[in-house]
């Protein structure tokens, strides 16, 4: 059908587009000066669904770093404590050494020798009840402030009671399927007597009374050196989860840069693009203003006299 | 054929001419008011006298010309074209628009979002799993809880609120529907009694067609035009002007959105009626369609209903699924006992989920232990933290709202924009049709004026051939 063209179809069709290319104009400034291409989710339903996505990954991730930070401070303690503890058994067993050596000989030394065992057995002890942040690092879940508890017999004799608890363990999560566990079981170290197991401080205890009752302690080298592999093998399993956290971390920055990456790719604007697409919007714009300027302005009157 | 009769010819044109430059004038006048329709004069030659008798034999010119009628130059099927375009185009472009209106509350995607806010509740629990000693972390988890709480509540207001003012605007609507209907059949009244005294009634015609086009509009309203000049106005196949006479329409139905969506067809939902009869209106288009089908219970495609029930579903979610965990960790008691954790979120009775929900412990009373795991056991914190990608949990309930309203707007602004461009191109052919061209005005003026002239000149001329004759015979030889 071919339309008849008056002066107000010119006029209407003409502002029509005017106010199309204004309002195309006006949009992509909006998108230009606020930055993002997806401000509401109709803008990209599909880009709408990954970004919301990849904004909780990127979330949880960051949580996953914390957590991660947090299980390094624990391991870092207790790696230093059973160094520590290591060391100071090394030189327990020196003693014992020397105190094997000199035999049933002279009273004030095997004194002497007890009251050192007896030393470091309270090194060993602080050692064992160091804490991260309020919590000993070798009973994880325990209220009680210390992992060990000493209760004195009428008698005299010691007994070293782990307060921890052997369902519960202190988990650090650094992924959906990994948690590495951030205490040490302080049992397994270092014994329980209330358990059965003797503890590596009592066992210092039996060793300094067996010397000063004058008794033949060489045999106690091999409990010692059993002691010692338990803690030495603990010391690698903390070894090896702490270069897991190490490891996540690492992995975790790489990632938190990536989903933030992808993220800004989906919802943030291509700046060169936009600009350019501006810049022929108002080409468009002017040359829409040019032929209305042109369009409208005659009129059959003008050429009448 | 008398002598004179010349001279009544020429003043027959004398006067078409000026009435057809008349019309131009008014044309003219009215070139940029809206709804006015160009007019014509329609001219007819009139015919010589030819009496069928013996002496009639003479071969004569007519006698000039006569206006049978001033027309209005208006395309009934453009104008129903036009009608019918406008009635989805009202229909599309309010429902694009109201939903919309309903995004823009989501806040999504943004930092800002009820996805952010759940994010960050999830992880507070990590942190209290942490450190379940710290009283910081268990304030912090709480003050999370309460945010994600008001998000959902204030998100689900936001609807209502929505939904009261489509309800106010479903009210003023019918209103509007019945004073317009009730101003088309005065004119129907008007413009029979005109038409019937031989009179013209272009312009009230004019400002019929434009109230109808407006009805269209708003319930999507067709004209049928009667023989006597009088236009029905037909709604859904019934009549809301017939005649002189106006059907008014009524909004019925609750004011209160939980009331008018609870059953689908029940009395309270908000529906269109015939105020005389009571049966339901059925609209083919326009705004009001819109609104009230906005206004519909959940099952009847109600969006904003939808939205309601969505946040409810999230909200009962989110209790369901961290309570259930909630409710088998323990917190340490007095002397190394434990004690059950209970419920964390509960609802007020009364409401509606999305508003009734409340945290329902402090936070010393949050518990993040497994039974036997000890006083500062952290595991099931860590569980509950794990149902952030739980299937069917708020988090997923959420994003497939969110997604699911971003396609559906997205494609109600993609019909809003065809059918608005319809409308466009069946208004500008309307208009191409019933508009005032100058130019063509202009040329009408220079062609009347024209004729004017000549028939002024050939007065003249008769004028002096009578002279001739009256003043000038019988002198002969003077």
């Amino acid at each position: 059908m071919i339309s008849r063209v008056t002066h107000q179809t010119v006029q209407r069709s003409t502002l029509a587009n005017l106010q199309l290319n204004l309002s195309k104009m006006s949009d992509l400034q909006g998108r230009v000066s606020g930055g993002k291409v997806i401000t509401k989710p109709s803008d990209d339903p599909a880009g709408t669904a990954s970004s919301m996505r990849l904004r909780g990954d990127l979330r949880v991730t960051e949580q996953y770093a914390r957590n991660a930070a947090d299980g390094i401070g624990w391991l870092t303690t207790v790696d230093s404590s059973l160094q520590a503890s290591i060391t100071a058994l090394r030189q327990a067993r020196n003693l014992v050494v020397q105190g094997a050596s000199s035999g049933t000989g002279n009273e004030v030394t095997r004194n002497a020798i007890a009251t050192e065992l007896e030393g470091l057995r309270d090194a060993l002890l602080e050692q064992a009840n160091s804490s991260y942040l309020g919590r000993p690092v070798f009973a994880g879940t325990t209220d009680g402030g210390a992992a060990y508890r000493v209760e004195v017999a009428p008698d005299g004799t010691r007994s070293y009671v782990w307060q921890g608890h052997d369902a519960g363990s202190v988990q650090r999560r650094i992924g959906p399927e990994t948690q590495v566990r951030a205490d040490s079981p302080g049992n397994a170290v270092f014994g329980d007597d209330a358990a059965g197991v003797e503890t590596v401080f009592a066992m210092l205890d039996r060793i300094a009374a067996e010397l000063r009752a004058g008794g033949e302690i060489g045999p106690r080298l091999d409990e010692i050196d059993a002691r010692m592999n338990t803690m030495l093998g603990e010391l690698a399993s903390v070894g090896t989860r702490y270069k897991q956290l190490e490891t996540g971390q690492q992995a975790m920055a790489k990632a938190t840069a990536d989903l933030k990456g992808q993220i800004s790719a989906i919802e943030d604007i291509d700046l060169a693009e936009m600009l350019v697409e501006l810049q022929a919007q108002e080409v468009a714009y002017q040359a829409a203003l040019g032929a209305t300027a042109r369009v409208l302005q005659p009129s059959l009157l003008d050429f009448l006299r | 054929m008398s002598s004179f009769s010349g001279l009544s010819t020429a003043l027959s044109s004398l006067i078409a001419q000026r009435q057809a430059l008349e019309v131009a004038g008014q044309n003219i006048a009215n070139a940029n008011t809206k709804g006015y329709t160009r007019q014509r004069v329609d001219m007819q030659s009139v015919q010589a006298l030819s009496a069928p008798s013996m002496f009639s034999a003479q071969v004569g010119a007519g006698n000039g010309v006569k206006v049978t009628g001033v027309t209005r130059v208006a395309d009934l099927f453009l104008d129903a074209r036009l009608r019918s375009a406008t009635g989805t185009a009202s229909y599309t472009a309010n429902r694009a628009d109201a939903l919309a209106r309903l995004e823009t509350t989501l806040t999504e995607p943004a930092d800002t979002g009820l996805a952010a806010t759940l994010q960050a509740f999830w992880a507070a629990w990590q942190d209290v799993g942490n450190n379940p000693n710290d009283p910081a972390a268990r304030k912090v988890l709480i003050g999370a809880a309460d945010n994600a709480v008001k998000q959902i509540a204030d998100g689900y207001r936001a609807v209502e609120t929505q939904w009261i003012q489509a309800r106010t605007e479903a009210d003023t609507l019918v209103t509007d529907v019945n004073t317009t209907a009730q101003s088309v059949a005065h004119l129907n009244e008007q413009i029979r009694s005109i038409l019937v005294s031989g009179g013209s009634a272009n312009e009230l015609m004019d400002e019929r067609d434009r109230l109808i086009t407006t009805l269209s509009g708003l319930v999507g309203a067709q004209a049928r035009y009667r023989d006597d000049g009088t236009v029905d106005v037909m709604v859904g196949g019934n009549a809301l002007v017939r005649g002189v006479v106006a059907h008014p329409i009524e909004a019925q139905g609750s004011h209160v959105m939980g009331i008018a969506t609870a059953t689908p067809g029940g009395p309270d939902a908000v529906r269109l009626v015939w105020s005389g009869t009571g049966a339901p209106v059925t609209l083919d288009g326009g705004r009001l369609s819109s609104v009230l089908e906005s206004l519909a219970p959940e099952a009847d495609g109600g969006h904003l209903a939808q939205a309601a029930a969505r946040y409810d579903a999230i909200a009962t979610a989110l209790a369901t699924k961290v309570n259930e965990v909630h409710g088998t960790a323990v917190r340490p008691g007095p002397d190394g006992t434990e004690v059950p954790g209970g419920d964390f979120f509960a609802f007020d009775a009364g409401k509606p989920a999305a508003l009734g929900l409340r945290v329902a412990v402090t936070a010393d009373l949050v518990a993040v232990g497994a039974p036997g795991g000890g006083p500062f056991d952290g595991t099931m914190a860590d569980a509950i933290s794990r149902l952030a990608d739980a299937e069917g949990g708020p988090d997923a309930l959420w994003r497939d709202f969110v997604v699911d309203l971003g396609v559906r707007a997205r494609s109600a602004e993609r019909r809003a924009q065809v059918t608005e461009a319809a409308r466009s191109t069946a208004e500008t052919l309307q208009l191409s049709s019933a508009s005032v061209d100058l130019d063509e005005e202009t040329i009408n003026m220079l062609a009347f004026q024209r004729a004017y002239e000549g028939a002024a000149r050939v007065m003249t001329a008769i004028d002096e051939m009578l002279d001739v004759l009256i003043n000038r015979t019988g002198v002969v030889g003077r």
